[in-house]
């Protein structure tokens, strides 16, 4: 199965500008998917719109939402308090097939935030292809949390697509850790002048996981302002891609973008390939990416042992604190700390 | 307000354009008849010839790219691969043919040889025409010639290593150039002898609807060093040129070697060079790199690290103007334990040209302890030019210590803003920080071909 096509190609040599997954089948058939909580239910109605994505994983992912979703939420916000609406997909022996396609409005100068969370018992092996669309329309500020904690059996496929309107504020907290193989793809087109996404995250991957992320930022509207930051781990055998894209199209004047990507690798087996891309056809911008990789300092970890922490705690320490300037952004203390034991579980 | 604008180079000298003349000049297209019949003009010994044979089968076999610019105008069935020129090789320049010489004259290579170089070639079109080294060098063993000489005066040499650092299936313009290559230097530095002054070869490709496919291969033996200079102008024509050179470089344990190149092709010239380094233990390899010139480039020099403690460096930058797509950067693979690698990349992107740079880092799993730090900056000086970066960061082992870090934007108004407070004209400032900005690369390049750059950045200012 070949996904996750970058938006500009390079060297086929590099085996980077999509993902080939051996062994992989997509479902024909699509059971029913029942264990959904709701927390914030009277936004939540069925009623969405379409599976038209300007990028997506594959072609054949998002036929099989047209043809086979599950589950259809539209989540429409139209408050200034900043109400909080959960959803939580539990995958369980049997609820075992997830092809949900969520959609959310934000509607003028409201203000919310909305968690999506993804877990799963840990014998089963779920599948999951999820599309996420969100429309924030103008001066709109909306919070989402997307929690993907599904066990290492499983496999993980989501779509996400963003319109943002004028002085529209996105920003979005992904905690990726879950999933055999995580596949993310991520487009954001921001339009409205002055509309600014704020995109964080935190992958963790173990074992033989694959982690692909491919996000991709369009600025088009004048001052728009896209500011990516990614802190991720890897042990065992993991390995993971980050594609990601800032593209300045002509018009985006006074545009801003930075992308931040930091991989500690925490074994000699584990590998990280990255592609940080900067697009430009606008002259008045300005455009910063970094990423790097490499173990957890050897400096900290010393000062840390020498604190009497054996050496496996100092690098959870080390992972936790680099990952906390992500998490600290989540104010829902309860889903912070499952996060965390997450993070100690997965690292142990 | 008023707006930067930099003027197109000067290519005046660059653009003579003298008369098509030459010895004998092969019909355009690429068949075996017309591979067979480049071989024997060169009177290659057999194993060239089945070589060249083999390479356009593998030429057939292999697609263009399917990234990168656009290269559908390039039509082999209208390039000429092979033009001899009405002369040949000389060690004085006063037996150059006038025309031929009147050229390299303008472009400054004999000046330049009796000043600071201690050895130079010359090609025009398809065959070297001048050949000289200090005889210094000559009592030491160093060995400055061009490839068909050598390949008949040291033939296991070359043999040895003649396509060996870059396989003739690597792509499609290597397998090109596999079949019909012709001219290029051959440098032999033995061990432990250290070249100071630089040795330089000159590319000329006046023949229009031709192409150059000059064959570079250097050998810097166990703890010698060298600075090897190349550069490459040819005048404008209508339709497209094509060059697809290939350098390769081995870089013996413990030794040195620097490459610079200035690349100033015309504006019709299709640039599908392949520049490869083999580096071996705690060796150092530095790549010197100003790219002006071309319709479209393609060139990614790589460095592959394969001994213990060896070293790399990549400076470079690239100016795109008008109808220009300069597809550059670099590539690098560690390959031992303790290597290390360091890149510095700037563009300048103005006038609707397209600067893309694309590179590859990988630290492989038997590399730990290597270091690398990546720097590219772009420059755009209007809104109708492109700029795109596009690096692949791949890290295989953890104990390394990896860092990449990318900038792109216009000149600042603050800083122009400053160094006029200072009281320098708004055109002066301009200058000063666009001349700042290619300054890390203008240091490394020799003095004369750092003049030459700074002239070529020529700025001044138009109101809008």
């Amino acid at each position: 199965m070949k996904l996750n096509e970058t938006p500009v190609r390079t060297s086929r040599n590099f085996n980077i500008n999509n993902i080939k997954l051996e062994n992989i089948e997509i479902p024909q058939q699509i059971e029913s998917f029942e264990n959904v909580e709701k927390i914030g239910e009277n936004t939540i109605t069925q009623d969405i719109m379409g599976c038209d994505l300007a990028y997506g994983l594959s072609d054949e992912l998002i036929k099989q939402q047209e043809e086979h979703a599950n589950q259809k939420l539209k989540i429409t916000i139209d408050s200034k308090e900043n109400k909080e609406i959960q959803i939580i997909f539990n995958f369980d022996s049997k609820n075992i097939q997830l092809v949900e396609h969520i959609e959310i409005e934000a509607q003028e100068e409201t203000k919310s935030t909305v968690i999506i969370k993804y877990k799963s018992q840990q014998e089963i092996k779920a599948y999951h292809n999820g599309i996420i669309k969100l429309h924030a329309k103008k001066k709109a500020n909306i919070n989402v949390i997307l929690i993907n904690l599904m066990n290492q059996n499983s496999n993980n496929f989501i779509s996400i697509e963003n319109k943002l309107e004028e002085e529209a504020k996105v920003t979005y907290t992904i905690v990726d850790f879950g999933g055999k193989n995580s596949i993310t793809n991520y487009y954001s087109n921001l339009k409205g002048t002055s509309s600014n996404n704020i995109l964080n995250t935190i992958y963790l991957g173990s074992k033989n996981q694959i982690i692909d992320l491919n996000y991709i930022a369009e600025l088009q509207g004048e001052k728009t302002n896209i500011d990516i930051e990614v802190q991720g781990a890897l042990k065992d055998t993991a390995k993971k891609h980050f594609k990601g894209t800032i593209d300045f199209k002509k018009g985006c004047k006074k545009a801003t973008g930075n992308e931040n990507e930091n991989c500690m690798l925490l074994s000699d087996t584990a590998k990280s390939i990255a592609l940080p891309m900067l697009l430009c056809s606008e002259e008045e911008v300005e455009g910063n990416h970094a990423t790097s990789a490499g173990r957890v300092g050897e400096k900290e970890l010393f000062y840390i042992m020498s604190r009497g922490f054996n050496k496996k705690e100092a690098m959870k320490l080390m992972v936790k604190a680099k990952f906390n300037k992500i998490l600290e952004n989540i104010e829902n203390q309860q889903l912070k700390n499952e996060i965390e034991q997450e993070i100690d579980k997965r690292l142990d | 307000m008023s707006k930067v604008k930099l003027d197109e180079i000067n290519r005046n000298i660059y653009d003579i354009k003298n008369k098509d003349e030459y010895d004998y000049k092969i019909k355009k297209g690429l068949t075996p008849e017309i591979i067979e019949e480049i071989s024997k003009q060169k009177d290659d010994p057999v194993w060239m010839r089945e070589f060249r044979l083999k390479a356009l089968e593998v030429y057939n076999s292999l697609e263009l790219p399917t990234w990168g610019p656009d290269l559908s105008e390039l039509d082999m069935n209208e390039i000429a691969t092979y033009v001899k020129p009405k002369t040949s090789l000389n060690t004085s320049w006063e037996d150059v043919p006038e025309d031929i010489k009147d050229t390299f004259d303008k472009l400054g290579i004999p000046e330049a040889e009796k000043e600071s170089l201690a050895g130079v070639g010359a090609q025009y079109d398809s065959e070297v025409v001048y050949h000289s080294m200090k005889k210094e060098l000559i009592k030491q063993g160093v060995i400055y010639t061009d490839m068909e000489s050598a390949l008949k005066k040291y033939p296991d040499l070359v043999k040895k290593h003649f396509m060996k650092c870059v396989p003739v299936n690597d792509h499609k313009f290597v397998a090109l150039h596999g079949a019909v290559w012709s001219g290029g230097s051959f440098v032999y530095v033995p061990k432990g002898v250290k070249v100071d002054i630089p040795l330089q070869s000159y590319f000329r490709l006046n023949s229009p609807e031709s192409g150059q496919f000059e064959h570079t291969l250097i050998i810097v033996d166990e703890g010698a060093s060298l600075h090897f200079i190349e550069g490459c102008s040819a005048p404008k024509y209508n339709k497209v040129n094509l060059h697809a050179g290939c350098v390769e470089l081995y870089v013996k344990d413990n030794a040195y070697l620097r490459y610079s190149t200035i690349e100033n092709w015309s504006k019709n010239m299709l640039n599908l060079n392949t520049k490869k380094a083999i580096v071996g233990k705690n060796a150092k390899m530095e790549w010197v790199s100003g790219s002006f010139g071309s319709k479209i480039s393609m060139l990614y020099p790589m460095s592959i690290l394969n001994g213990e403690g060896s070293k790399t460096e990549f400076t470079g930058i690239s100016f795109a103007g008008a109808g220009q797509n300069l597809d550059n950067g670099f590539k690098v693979i560690h390959n031992a334990k303790n290597t290390s690698s360091i890149v510095n990349a700037k563009s300048i992107s103005k006038n609707g040209g397209k600067c893309t740079y694309r590179s590859l880092v990988r630290i492989g799993e038997n590399a730990s302890g290597s270091k690398s730090s990546v720097s590219c900056e772009s420059l755009m000086l209007d809104d109708i030019s492109i700029s795109d970066t596009i690096p692949v960061n791949d890290i295989r082992t953890d104990d390394v210590e990896f860092s990449h870090e990318a900038k792109i934007g216009k000149i600042s108004d603050k800083a122009i803003f400053y160094l006029m407070s200072r009281g320098l004209s708004k055109e002066d400032a301009l200058g000063m920080i666009v001349r700042g900005f290619a300054y890390p690369i203008s240091k490394e390049l020799p003095v004369e071909y750092a003049v030459e750059m700074n002239n070529l950045i020529n700025l001044e200012l138009d109101s809008f």
